[in-house]
């Protein structure tokens, strides 16, 4: 169990119920804190911390720490790993004896990585609980984990969204996006009858099918697993309807056959171009389509997933802390961190202003959205008051997903989708191999 | 004369005692970087390939006799995918090894330009096999790809393919782009045999009324054998451990028609962290390994009579 830094172990038992409806009286308690600088400078002046970080706009990303560095007096010594090959590269960090203090991580890592011992329960640091309650709720369950520890920050957040065309689907007669799968298949249809061989993208690559599972489960109003992470999403007939939708979707070419290979910036391409109506991706590819500046791309929009009565996944990464972090160097790599998954000691939200403005990305709090550097930075043609709904009222986490063993069933839904797609399996065949899976995973013996 | 012969030998013999001790001080820095980088990693993994290790790596965990290779080998996805590695090491190896030689014994001959060529022939060999993997994703692609555009000027097929998201041509798609950079280092190698060659051997056989092909068969291979030896043995090792380019081209899909036994290593170690089972896995893939290139070496290797 982690020591504190403040002491207190009060809350370390707790489960997660209890700890987040604790939060609130904890947040408001800490509320002063956090405006009068949660660590004095002087306090934690003069450290070296080792932060690790995969490659997306690096030098943001070190214009971030020089600014948290110039203003604690703290030094940071940056590290890039390829965002391919990140896992592996941050795991031989670890069991090589060279673990970083504050690096990225994949959200469902973050667990198994507490749990290894490689990053620290942040229960206890001053301000983690009003972060965590400052969060949407349905956010919560990514940073806090079953038995209540906080295992990590968001680093940023998004949630799934439906790029289209407004003239392909006004051509086909439709007054609006759709608002069922099976809707989405009936516009693609005749978008296609139109002459647009493909009308849907998606990033259905082996590795990423996983998070379109839950979309689309999600989308069909399934719920894919039950509070203790245990699968139910096979036992649910509209499971099937959804797969069978799925398979429908690629057997009947209303999506490219390439699509099992195709990367984001293909898709961003076609959309750009006119050779697709749709594309299902995180909401901020909206902004690659419009600035790359195609000859569609003034007439691309966003929408929710399935309309106004449907639920879509939201998803994001997270920074952690190391767990061999201690003393004054854990006061100053925890407010490095809260500078950057959080609020700065002004109680602003610079990090999350300054990738709004650079590529659109979300922190997964209510008030990010009404900031007004936000509101200022972020894209014009985005509507943020949807993407704010989508959050709040039309997105779910599937808290399943940062569970200790999930990476292993993601690791074996690629396979089991693809062969749903080429149509090597049908619906039910797939859902109880996805079933499968999860045991698997669950016991550590998938190959 | 027999004792002066006697003595000659001896200084020979002291000469060359001297020599080997001086040979092997000399190479000692390499002996022990490659003891250090190689042999105990391989140890390790062996030894590991027999325990249940804990994911964080620290100990060795509980020893679990021969249950990681067990369950390896009651498992059919292993047994699939260690065929489906063979495969591709084999597309891989006979395709570098064919474009190779050729390459190598076009740039042998003197001709206009053969200088830049030789120099070109470097190209792919400097790119890393991600970016080669990047490349050939971009160049196979079924709607803007070049493959597919010359495919269809030269009448090879009708309409744009995408080999990529067909599970039957996904294995030769990628294999093809490994070969592409394979057989660059191939070439280079056999020509650099083929330099050797003292061309009067060849001009004596023609004299002789050999044809191109006897020419080719009875002097010019059995001149290559060494560097062939050499050069299918790197072929069967980088054959098998393909990693980069199909993760770069199609992550192991469509389905598991890419899948080799490098990714379920990768899956095992940073996926499942169960090192035991990757471990055990790494010692099947190098045993393959290990037999693919004896099979070679048996074949291939002849020892020169002088």
């Amino acid at each position: 169990m982690e020591s504190t830094e403040n002491g207190s172990s009060s809350n370390l038992n707790m489960d997660r119920r209890t700890l987040l409806k604790s939060m609130g009286v904890a947040g408001l308690a800490s509320a002063p804190l956090l405006n009068t600088g949660m660590m004095s400078a002087a306090e934690a002046a003069g450290q070296t911390i080792n932060f690790t970080a995969w490659e997306y706009q690096p030098d943001t990303i070190k214009s971030l720490v020089a600014t948290w560095s110039k203003r604690t007096k703290n030094k940071v010594n940056i590290s890039f790993i390829p965002n391919v090959g990140y896992t592996a590269g941050i795991q031989a960090r670890q069991r090589g004896g060279k673990p970083a203090d504050v690096f990225y991580n994949f959200a469902y890592n973050s667990q198994k990585f507490v749990n290894q011992g490689w990053a620290a329960d942040l229960r206890g640091l001053r301000g983690a609980d009003k972060m965590v309650n400052e969060m949407f709720p349905s956010a919560r369950s990514r940073f806090v984990a079953e038995n209540g520890a906080i295992v990590s920050a968001p680093y940023f957040s998004a949630v799934h969204m439906l790029q289209y065309n407004k003239k392909m689907v006004a051509a086909a007669g439709f007054n609006g996006t759709p608002n069922s799968l099976q809707e989405t298949y009936d516009q693609c249809k005749k978008i296609k009858a139109n002459g647009v061989e493909s009308p849907y993208v998606a990033y259905w690559v082996k590795d990423f099918v996983e998070e379109y599972l839950h979309v689309y489960l999600l989308a069909g109003n399934v719920t894919p697993f039950d509070k203790k992470g245990d699968p139910i999403f096979m036992d649910d007939p509209k499971t099937l309807d959804v797969l069978n939708w799925w398979q429908a979707m690629y057997q009947d070419g209303m999506t490219p056959k390439s699509v099992l290979t195709d990367d984001p910036g293909k898709h961003t391409s076609s959309m750009a171009n006119g050779e697709a109506a749709f594309y299902a991706l995180h909401h901020y590819f909206l902004r690659d389509i419009v600035e790359s500046k195609g000859p569609s791309s003034g007439d691309i929009s966003q929408a929710k997933i399935v309309g106004t009565g449907g639920k879509t996944l939201q998803m994001g990464e997270v920074i952690q802390l190391g767990s061999k972090v201690s003393g004054a160097k854990k006061k100053a790599a925890w407010d490095f961190m809260k500078t950057y998954g959080y609020k700065d000691n002004k109680g602003q939200f610079t990090t999350f202003q300054k990738w709004a403005a650079s590529g659109a990305l979300c922190a997964p709090y209510p008030k990010f959205f009404t900031d007004p550097k936000v509101v200022a930075a972020f894209p014009k043609y985005m509507d943020l008051s949807l993407i704010r709904d989508t959050f709040q009222n039309a997105s779910d986490i599937v808290p399943a997903r940062t569970l200790p063993w999930y990476q292993g069933f993601q690791a074996q839904c690629g396979t089991i989708i693809h062969d749903l797609l080429l149509g090597n399996s049908n619906a039910r065949a797939t859902a109880n191999a996805l079933a499968i899976a999860c045991k698997t995973a669950k016991s550590g013996s998938g190959l | 004369m027999i004792l002066k012969s006697r003595t000659a030998r001896g200084e020979e013999s002291k000469r060359s005692v001297s020599n080997g001790r001086f040979g092997f001080y000399l190479a000692l820095p390499s002996i022990l970087v490659l003891l250090i980088l190689l042999a105990i990693p391989a140890v390790l993994t062996i030894f590991q390939s027999f325990f249940i290790v804990p994911p964080d790596g620290v100990g060795i965990g509980e020893f679990a006799k021969g249950d990681n290779y067990l369950f390896l080998f009651k498992n059919e996805i292993f047994w699939a995918t260690s065929l489906r590695s063979i495969w591709f090491a084999l597309i891989f190896i006979v395709g570098s090894t064919v474009i190779g030689m050729a390459a190598a014994l076009l740039l042998n001959e003197k001709f206009f330009g053969r200088i830049v060529l030789r120099g070109l022939l470097v190209l792919p060999w400097a790119c890393p096999w991600l970016i080669v993997g990047i490349i050939w994703k971009w160049f196979a692609d079924g709607n803007i790809g070049l493959l597919n555009g010359v495919l269809l000027r030269l009448n090879l097929i009708t309409e744009y393919k995408d080999f990529l998201s067909d599970p039957s041509w996904a294995i030769w798609m990628t294999a093809i782009a490994a070969t592409w950079r394979q057989s660059c280092l191939v070439a280079l190698l056999l020509l650099a045999g083929l330099q050797t060659m003292p061309r009067e051997i060849w001009d004596a056989a023609s004299v002789d009324g050999a044809g191109i092909f006897q020419r080719f068969r009875h002097i010019t291979l059995p001149w290559l054998r060494p560097a062939l030896t050499v050069v299918t043995v790197l072929n069967v090792i980088y054959g098998l451990m393909q990693f980069d380019v199909i993760f770069a081209m199609t992550q192991g899909g469509p389905g598991s028609s890419t899948t080799l036994l490098s990714f379920l290593i990768y899956r095992q170690f940073f996926i499942f962290t169960n090192f035991g089972i990757g471990s055990a896995l790494a010692v099947a893939l190098a045993l393959i390994a290990l037999v693919g290139g004896l099979i070679a070496v048996k074949t291939l290797y002849r020892k020169i009579e002088v």
